[in-house]
């Protein structure tokens, strides 16, 4: 007890920072005009954050790289078209689907990947987002290559009154309240057993060995959890193009969530949503075309990897210690040549 | 006349932890000299240093001449071809190679000027034990065979200097002493050998000159008969066994 | 439906898919690189060889030379950018950066070459062979008949010459080679750029089968994965049969339950392998 009150104003401090921060940025559309493009740009921002998410909780912490989360993206956005369209049914009832089926999905893919590492994890886990592809866009039911239009607005009943998310205005408060939802959780995965675990399931696998850790089963849990963020945000994205297909198999998704995650530097809470901001503003803000913005993309990601595998914060933090370091000689040779007068 | 084999001044650092601190010496030409210390001392880092080679990460300066020439600049591959030859401590021959294929990797150079040439039969008549094992591939053979091959397939790179990193790690000791004794029989046809050994008392009976090196530093080098009676050598290395022998 | 038609087309799928394979079978199989770009690079070829032919009137074999060239040269860039990743054997890193590559391959592509489908004719392709009532064209038969000459060549390069141990010596050991006055770097160098001139051929010579779009690429990494794979990693004569086998049971598979799903079923396979023989996965 006596140990923790030092650290409370500080803690205190920081939750009001926090607040204040959260309540700045929510009203950052307003900020930014409060323009129809303004709401719908920070809208895809947070949304697409979300499914960064996703495949940063697996890249980040258990350092494999999952080339499957479209599926659990199009789950998410299937699920909502298909059962808001066809049953009627509101919100809650198409995210709890969401959340179940992912869940399913990534348990089914997590077991048969049990075994597999590295680039054989990632080519199964590709080939099941390509598979998967393939049958949504053949099989009618679900929409066949057309997909499914005409979705309805979100509904949210909240008990005395039906939160109605219609325009990107009123679908702006929900993708913020989903991108809260999801840092919350990733902060508490960070700091859970689960979470530490998998990290040294990732950095020092000799020594989880050692202290008796199933690391198949970290995989499996890590890879399970991470499947419901990605799909949670495919749900969202449903209601805001009111249109899903199968172009949800698109590998630009893959791609960008990738490229997100690494351009800031992984394992930094903060870092796949602002790689998403980067990445966003560049697409909708400062478009050179479909096809350039392909090569910017895929060319970011490669050029992080190769000259900054640390990511924008490595780098920062590369040029920080050199400078320390510049100023620390610097100082030495100031010694030195003072030493050398007096003698 | 110029040394084989020279490194002034070698300083190498892992990670900004100081291995080797300013270490000098030479190899001269038809000598084998022998290099001893403690676990930990160096001694690898040294050689490895001088071959422009590691499996770390490490910061080299300093220099190393070859037959007079500096080849500090070069990367591990081209001293190789300039004939600075290494066998690493450890794994040094390819497991998933036949004993055939691992010395087939090695080209011999067009320019013979001052190397000293080794043919393959050179190798069998060394190494009789390789010649059953030809088709046999590098991970189904002994310790003893291993190093056999490794020091086969740099003869047949035909070195200016061999360089060998702790060849008796993990052979029973009664093949120890023949091995070094092959390899001194190779010095005694001109053939420059740096020797990093463990085991003291065989490394005196085949090297003509011995340096003792501690914590990255060389701390006692002399002929091996006046180093034979070294105090430091002999309380670390011989016990008093051996100083009654000699 | 006609059986022995069913083989001849399996053969003709099968072959295809180890062609378009050999490429990744020594990248990954031998040298122990991962290249996600591999489907966009088999798009870029076949775009090279069409444009080539179409727009600079090369007959077919200079098309072909053309591509083999162009993809050499990028195989070559794409492998210096990647240098150190090679050498410090990061195959996660090697594998997002080839995968990036593969967008931009793909987004230049359409750029260049525009959105729309188009046709990469050759003679041979629309020369039918009569054989009764067997229906196949003169390129199946070019393809299985380079394909065969290939991995063979391929084979005998890797196991009967000094260059093939080389290659497996960096493999197993980049450092080691180094001291046996083996320049790494070269050999991964030369080694991926044959897998980007492997794959041009296998374009050049596979893709006047079907309309040839900037999007496609997807499907022939999975089938290149499953064929690899399904062959034991490595094993060249193995990837050859597998490819065979998997043309076949895909053609089967077509023909006599959905054509609309081949690329499930091969994945089917695939997890049907990892959970039967999961061991023949490990690499190291
Ligand atoms: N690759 C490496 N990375 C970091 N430190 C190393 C590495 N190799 C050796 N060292 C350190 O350098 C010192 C000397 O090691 P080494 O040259 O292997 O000694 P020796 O061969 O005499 O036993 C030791 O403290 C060792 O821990
Ligand atoms: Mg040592």
């Amino acid at each position: 007890m006596t140990d923790s009150l030092p650290h409370r104003p500080l803690s205190m401090l920081r939750a009001v920072v926090v607040a204040a921060l959260i309540g700045v940025a929510f009203f950052l559309p307003q900020l930014f005009g409060g323009s129809s493009v303004a709401y719908s740009t920070l809208t895809t921002i947070a949304l697409f954050a979300v499914m960064c998410y996703g495949v940063d909780v697996v890249l980040s912490y258990l350092g494999e790289v999952s080339l499957g989360h479209t599926v659990f993206w199009a789950i998410g956005g299937y699920v909502a078209a298909l059962m808001s369209v066809h049953l009627g049914v509101n919100g809650w009832v198409t995210a709890l689907a969401t959340i179940g089926l992912s869940v399913a999905a990534a348990t089914f893919l997590g077991l048969v990947t049990l075994r597999t590492r590295e680039f054989v994890f990632s080519l199964v886990t590709y080939a099941a987002a390509v598979v998967t592809h393939e049958i949504a866009f053949n099989w009618d039911a679900v929409g066949g290559s057309d997909g499914t239009v005409g979705i309805p607005a979100l509904k949210l009943p909240l008990g005395f009154f039906t939160y109605v998310g219609g325009t990107q205005e009123e679908l702006w408060p929900i993708a913020f309240a989903l991108l809260l939802l999801t840092l919350f959780f990733v902060a508490r995965f960070r700091r859970s057993r689960l979470g530490t675990t998998a990290l040294m399931v990732h950095m020092n696998p000799a020594l989880a060995t050692s202290l008796g850790v199933d690391q198949r089963r970290v995989r499996l849990a890590v890879f399970v959890i991470s499947a419901p963020i990605t799909a949670l945000a495919g749900w969202l994205y449903a209601y805001q193009r009111a249109y899903v297909g199968p172009d949800m198999f698109e590998a630009y998704f893959l791609v960008m969530m990738l490229t997100a995650v690494v351009l800031v530097g992984r394992r930094i809470l903060l870092g796949p949503l602002l790689g998403t901001a980067v990445l966003i503003i560049q697409q909708n803000l400062l478009s050179l075309g479909g096809d350039w913005n392909k090569v910017i993309l895929g060319f970011v990601l490669a050029a992080v990897l190769i000259f900054w595998p640390a990511g924008l914060m490595g780098l920062v933090d590369h040029m920080r210690q050199r400078w320390l370091r510049k100023t620390r000689t610097n100082g030495r040779e100031n010694k030195r040549s003072y030493m050398e007068e007096v003698q | 006349m110029t040394a084989a084999l020279a490194c002034s001044h070698l300083t190498v650092s892992y990670d900004g932890n100081v291995a080797l601190n300013g270490v000098s010496l030479s190899v001269g030409s038809g000598q084998m000299i022998g290099l001893v210390g403690a676990n930990g001392a160096g001694k690898s880092t040294l050689v490895n240093a001088v071959a422009g080679w590691s499996r770390g990460r490490p910061a080299v300066s300093g220099s190393v001449t070859l037959d007079g020439a500096d080849i500090s600049a070069l990367a591990a591959h081209a001293r190789a071809q300039h004939g600075l030859l290494l066998v690493p401590e450890g794994k040094n021959i390819f497991a998933e190679l036949t004993v055939d294929e691992n010395l087939g990797l090695v080209r011999a150079p067009r320019d013979v000027a001052g190397r000293h040439v080794f043919s393959i039969a050179d190798v069998f008549n060394l190494f009789p034990r390789l010649t059953e094992r030809r088709t046999y591939k590098g991970g189904s053979l002994s310790g003893g065979e291993r190093q056999m091959l490794a020091v086969g397939r740099a003869l047949l790179a035909a070195p200016r200097v061999l360089i060998l990193d702790e060849p008796s790690a993990g052979l029973a000791p009664r093949l120890i002493l023949d091995l070094l004794e092959r390899i001194r029989s190779l010095v005694d046809r001109g053939l420059p050998v740096l020797l990093v050994e463990q085991n003291v008392k065989a490394a005196l009976k085949v090297v003509d000159h011995l340096y003792l090196l501690e914590r990255g530093r060389i701390i006692a080098g002399g002929p091996t008969t006046v180093m034979k009676s070294d105090a430091r050598i002999v309380e670390a290395y011989l016990g008093t066994l051996a100083v009654d022998r000699a | 439906m006609n059986l022995s038609q069913q083989i001849v087309n399996g053969l003709v799928l099968g072959s295809g898919y180890a062609c378009i394979a050999l490429g990744w079978t020594i990248l990954l199989g031998v040298a122990r690189l991962v290249n996600f770009a591999h489907g966009q690079l088999y798009m870029l070829s076949a775009f090279v060889t069409w444009y080539a032919m179409t727009r600079a009137g090369a007959p077919y074999w200079a098309a072909i030379v053309i591509a083999i060239v162009v993809l050499s040269l990028l195989g070559a860039l794409m492998q210096l950018a990647m240098t150190r990743l090679v050498i410090e054997q990061n195959l996660t890193s090697l594998m997002i950066v080839t995968l990036g590559l593969g967008y931009v391959i793909q987004g230049g592509g359409a750029l260049i070459f525009g959105g729309n489908p188009q046709t990469l004719s050759s003679v041979l392709a629309r020369t039918k062979v009569d054989a009764g009532a067997l229906w196949f064209t003169w390129q199946d038969v070019l393809v299985l008949a380079m394909t065969f000459v290939l991995y063979a060549a391929v084979w005998l390069f890797v196991n009967r010459t000094r260059f093939g141990s080389v290659i497996r010596a960096v493999a197993e050991d980049p450092r080691l080679a180094q001291l046996f006055g083996i320049n790494a770097k070269l050999v991964y160098l030369g080694v991926f750029v044959f897998e980007c001139a492997a794959v041009a051929l296998a374009a050049a010579l596979v893709a006047p089968r079907a309309p040839i779009l900037t999007s496609m690429g997807f499907n022939e990494v999975i089938m290149t994965f499953v064929v690899v794979v399904l062959g034991g990693i490595g094993s060249i004569g193995g990837a050859l049969l597998a490819g065979l086998g998997l043309g076949m049971f895909i053609a089967f598979f077509g023909a006599f339950v959905a054509p609309a799903y081949t690329t499930a079923a091969a994945f089917g396979m695939l997890l049907l392998l990892l959970v039967v023989r999961p061991v023949g996965l490990a690499t190291k």
